[in-house]
């Protein structure tokens, strides 16, 4: 059963509140053929407990690398990662595979979902195997599928598989919750829903969220916003009033 | 690289992208070619020989055994409507007490014309000559004798030519159609050491066994359209008079009737097991072919946009068979070459050709590789059909994404037991159940491979092991030159050395009932014998009757006998006695066509008072040798042989040839089941590299991702090892009995559990090697890129 999202005015993030995941001078180079390219280039970024950080850039301007690195998915090139205090720069393959075990969520644009599993098997895959989870049903009901335990992938719509992704990402209550353009391939107001699913595991759950998105409107549900534009980082703001997801327009 | 066309490049390109798939490929296809060109390379080769042998050497096509007939009875034969050639021969056994052997050799001496070649069954000279005419001490000797004791012409022979020994002098060594496989009568396994054939001047011979101016052996070639038993019937009413001892076709002759069995099972096996490696080779060509075209769906549609024809896309693809065809046939008729020839040398230990040379013709290699091109190109046909019909609009679109349904697993309620990965694992399986059933099918045929492979050594074990220990447990058999008189066993048994003596009778007989008839033997054992018993197929004895005989199930299912009918037994020996003693069971027998009768029986049908023909003895181990050496100084005993070391030999025999066949079977098989695995893995990781990487942004360990890709892997393989220990005991049920001669040996097909153990772990290791050897790509999976893609 679809559950109703409690409108309330979100809770302002104390500033002052401790950095869970941060980066200083993060430089990440590609070798393209001939050249260099520098897809971050000294990148110092901080994701504090409980914030919902808005990463905006234009294609192309290092938003996605940065994210992958933060999630263990890819190693910088040079610079530090912290995960509470501790260095990820310095991890092996096997400290990754733990820390995204454990301590991240992602939601990609095209939600990748396992086709061959139901949306409560899909869940269950990563509750399976994390610590302290949310049972898939749950996890499930949290994101308003509690009725569509039992349907494969492709018997959802596009809004309805981000919903389970998101509610695969944050069953094992991950601190860290990390989102990839979660809007990307969902039209208007499938995106609004889906946004603001991820404003209120935010708010309800209190999980650090770091939304990657080309699409300034969206910035505005944030705590702060860090935009990106070649590499660096171009502007970091605190949002004086967090919008609700409702009041968007693009 | 730009005289080439586009489409071309493109294949090109593909082929560099998917050479580990094609290499695979191209060695199952290479594997089903070896196959066939050694196998029916080999048999080709061996059927050459006989043919161009026999004709050359104008092999007999009736043969007979009499006791004597004067030499006028052969113009008689002559005359007979269909026959073109008659050769009458003296024959008779002799024994040559060779230095260093521990126990005489048995030889037979055949007479040779005074003057020119014989008119049948001429001799091939490896060296020397032929006895001069008149020259009494001049003998050609049996190639395979000479060899196993490394003498050529010149050599001097001791030989007891009936019951005086002689010093005969080698003038020639030859090879005869008649030996080509030469085993001495009632021997289990050919032994060149102890077995001679002698030919000698007919004067000679005949003056040394009182037969001049008459023969005992005739040997005939027919016209062509000649009926074969309407000859066989006159000549023994001709010979019967004569002692005849029943005339028999080539096909019944002892040296062709083993050569042309060896060939029946060559050539059965030639049929069977290439289709297997082909039949694989296919469905992996299908199955690539199908992702790849799957993957192309885009391109497909682009180059028909573009204006290219269905038939040029469909030979596009086709191009890929070619590539997959070229090294397979090439290495495939390479492999078949040198495997023939290995083949080929172990039949040449067996039967002897003048001329045994493996012969690859153009022929042979046109047809292996039209066959497996044929099974190549079916494989690929339907997967190149759906590129072709495919339209361009459709193709432009993504392929329509997986169904999947909760399944069978997830009803039986295994989800909780499986968790989502097993699950992951139990769908795709489910989803995919041809696939799934075809790669097991394919990996068990290759199991069975292994099975059909080994089967033979292990019912002959089987069988020889239970021949030993229940059926004939003496440790020597005698061999008396004619019937003795019975009381021959008291002194037997009263010599110093020996524990037990049992005499046996055996006749030679026809029998008949209805109008079915068969050649057989009547044998006469004691009331109370312990050496010789019966035992059926199934374990237990069976006891001789007081009265009436028993007859071996097989014979009496040929000549629709039931307990209680009378039995027509025509004596082939004597004063050829015709008599009807009743069926009184029947004993079911893995050799042979026999008929069983109490000693007295016997005596009382031949109207004697019990001859033995030979007595089967227990001997204490320690005098074996003196009682031995007693034996063969007795005029009397044309043989001792023993049947522990004949056992050994047939084994060591079979051994040496069974250890090459397993590790060409297992090299063989392991190719298939990797080349399945192998391909089946990485079009698995193909297809699903998207989900595992999600899997391992997801927090999934290597170990884990893999043990879900090695998981489906390994459900074909489990699946397929039951299939494959099935199938490869269906197979050597029906190798057995369509290709061995069912008169002769009804062994139980017996495949014992190391045999299934060795099959399954061939299995296990080559379907490990390939699945480890693609997880190597799952530590270069493309975490990030496959999370930018739309699926």
């Amino acid at each position: 059963m679809r559950q109703a999202l409690p409108l309330q005015e979100p809770d302002r993030q104390p500033q002052a509140a401790r950095p869970i995941l941060a980066c200083h001078d993060l430089r990440k180079v590609y070798r393209m053929g001939e050249v260099d390219v520098h897809a971050l280039d000294g990148v110092d970024f901080t994701l504090r407990a409980g914030e919902l950080l808005v990463l905006l850039g234009v294609s192309g301007s290092g938003k996605s690398t940065l994210l992958n690195i933060l999630g263990g998915l890819d190693v910088a090139s040079s610079g530090q990662v912290f995960f509470e205090g501790r260095d990820l720069t310095a991890a092996d393959e096997d400290e990754l595979t733990q820390y995204r075990r454990h301590s991240v969520g992602f939601v990609f644009q095209f939600y990748n979902l396992i086709p061959s599993l139901t949306a409560r098997e899909n869940v269950a895959l990563v509750t399976d195997i994390a610590d302290d989870p949310l049972e898939p049903e749950e996890a499930l009901a949290l994101v308003g599928l509690g009725d569509r335990l039992d349907h494969f992938p492709a018997q959802l719509s596009g809004g309805e598989q981000q919903r389970v992704a998101i509610a695969r990402a944050v069953a094992k209550r991950p601190p860290i919750l990390l989102c990839d353009e979660p809007t990307g391939a969902l039209d208007f107001r499938t995106g609004i829903l889906v946004l603001e699913l991820i404003e209120r595991i935010n708010r309800e759950l209190g999980t650090a969220t770091a939304l990657i998105t080309h699409n300034a409107p969206i910035a505005e549900i944030a705590d702060r916003v860090v935009t990106l534009a070649d590499g660096r980082v171009l502007d970091e703001r605190i949002v004086e009033r967090r919008a609700r997801p409702s009041e968007l327009r693009w | 690289m730009t005289w080439l066309p586009a489409l071309d490049r493109k294949l090109l390109r593909e082929v560099t992208h998917l050479k580990g798939q094609i290499a695979t490929i191209a060695l199952v296809l290479a594997s089903g070619i070896t196959c066939f060109i050694a196998l029916r390379g080999t048999y080709s080769s061996l059927e050459w020989s006989r043919e161009t042998y026999y004709d050359r050497t104008r092999f007999a096509e009736v043969f007979a055994r009499l006791e004597r007939a004067p030499e006028s009875t052969a113009r008689r034969i002559e005359a007979l409507p269909g026959v073109a050639l008659v050769q009458t021969r003296v024959a008779k056994e002799v024994s040559l007490p060779i230095e260093g052997l521990d126990r005489a050799a048995y030889g037979q001496v055949i007479s040779l014309p005074a003057h020119g070649e014989p008119a049948t069954n001429a001799l091939h000279l490896e060296s020397g000559r032929l006895p001069e005419p008149g020259h009494d001490e001049e003998v050609v000797v049996l190639g395979s004798f000479a060899r196993a004791h490394g003498f050529g012409p010149g050599h001097r022979l001791p030989v007891v030519i009936n019951g005086t020994l002689r010093n005969l002098r080698v003038v020639g060594i030859a090879q005869s159609p008649e030996f080509v496989y030469a085993i001495r009568p009632g021997a289990l396994a050919d032994d060149p050491k102890r077995y001679a054939v002698l030919w000698m001047d007919r004067t000679v011979v005949a003056s040394a066994f009182q037969l001049g101016g008459a023969f005992n052996d005739l040997s005939l070639r027919l016209q062509p359209g000649a009926s074969e038993a309407g000859t066989l019937a006159a000549v023994d009413r001709i010979l019967s008079p004569y002692g005849g001892l029943g005339a028999i076709g080539r096909k019944n002759q002892t040296s062709n009737r083993i050569l042309t069995g060896e060939l029946s099972q060559l050539g059965a096996l030639a049929g069977m097991v290439p289709l297997v490696f082909l039949g694989v080779a296919a469905f992996l060509i299908n199955m690539v072919l199908a992702r790849l075209i799957t993957l192309q769906r885009t391109e497909i549609a682009t180059l028909k946009a573009v204006g290219y024809t269905n038939g040029e896309i469909a030979r596009h693809y086709l191009g890929l068979v070619a590539v997959v065809m070229v090294p397979g046939a090439l290495l495939g008729v390479a492999g078949g070459w040198w495997l023939g020839r290995i083949v080929l040398r172990l039949y040449e230990g067996i039967f002897r050709f003048p001329d045994l040379v493996f012969r690859l013709t153009p022929g042979l290699v046109m047809s292996a590789v039209l066959i497996s091109t044929a099974a190549a190109v079916l494989g690929a046909l339907f997967a190149v059909r759906s590129a072709a019909k495919l339209p361009p609009a459709e193709a432009m679109r993504p392929p329509t994404p997986a169904r999947y349904r909760r399944g069978l697993a997830a009803r039986l309620g295994l989800g909780p037991i499986a968790g989502a990965s097993g699950m992951m694992v139990l769908r795709e399986v489910e989803r995919r159940p041809l696939r799934t059933a075809l790669s097991s099918f394919g990996i068990g045929g290759a199991v069975a491979l292994i099975i059909l492979g080994h089967f033979g050594v292990d019912s002959l074990n089987n069988y020889l092991e239970a021949m030993f220990r229940r059926e004939q447990r003496q440790d020597l058999a005698v061999a008396f030159a004619r019937p003795a008189d019975p009381r021959v066993v008291t002194q037997l048994a009263s010599m110093p050395g020996v524990i037990t003596a049992e005499g046996i009778r055996a006749v030679p007989i026809r029998v008949r009932h209805e109008h079915r008839m068969r050649d057989s033997v009547l044998m006469g054992l004691p009331s109370q014998a312990t050496l010789r018993r019966l035992v059926a197929r199934a374990g237990h004895e069976v006891p001789i009757p007081d009265d009436g005989v028993l007859v071996t199930t097989a014979l009496g299912k040929i000549l629709g006998l039931a307990v209680g009918d009378r039995l027509e037994i025509e004596v082939l020996e004597g004063d050829r006695r015709l008599v009807r003693p009743v069926v009184a069971g029947f004993v079911d027998e893995s050799v042979g066509l026999q008929v069983y009768a109490r000693t007295g029986v016997v005596s009382s049908l031949e109207g004697d008072l019990g001859a033995v023909s030979s007595a089967l003895l227990r001997v204490d181990p320690s005098l074996r040798t003196s009682v031995e050496d007693q034996l063969r100084r007795s005029p009397r005993v044309i043989d001792v042989s023993d049947v522990a070391a004949d056992v050994q030999r047939l084994r060591d025999m079979n051994g040496a040839a069974m250890d090459i066949w397993t590790l060409v079977s297992i090299t063989l098989a392991a190719c298939v089941i990797f080349g399945v695995v192998y391909n089946n893995a990485r079009i698995a990781l193909a297809t699903r590299s998207r989900e595992l990487a999600t899997l391992r942004v997801l927090g999934l360990s290597r170990a884990e991702i893999s043990s879900i890709l090695i998981a489906g892997l390994a459900i074909e393989v489990v699946l397929a090892i039951p299939v494959g220990l099935f199938l490869g005991r269906g197979w050597a049920e029906l190798f057995f009995t369509r290709a061995v001669d069912q008169e002769t040996f009804r062994f139980q097909v017996l495949i014992e559990s190391r045999t299934y153990l060795l099959a399954a772990l061939v299995a296990l290791l080559a379907a490990a090697a390939s699945a480890l050897w693609v997880r190597r790509s799952l530590d270069r999976l493309d975490l990030i890129g496959v999370l930018k893609t739309r699926e």
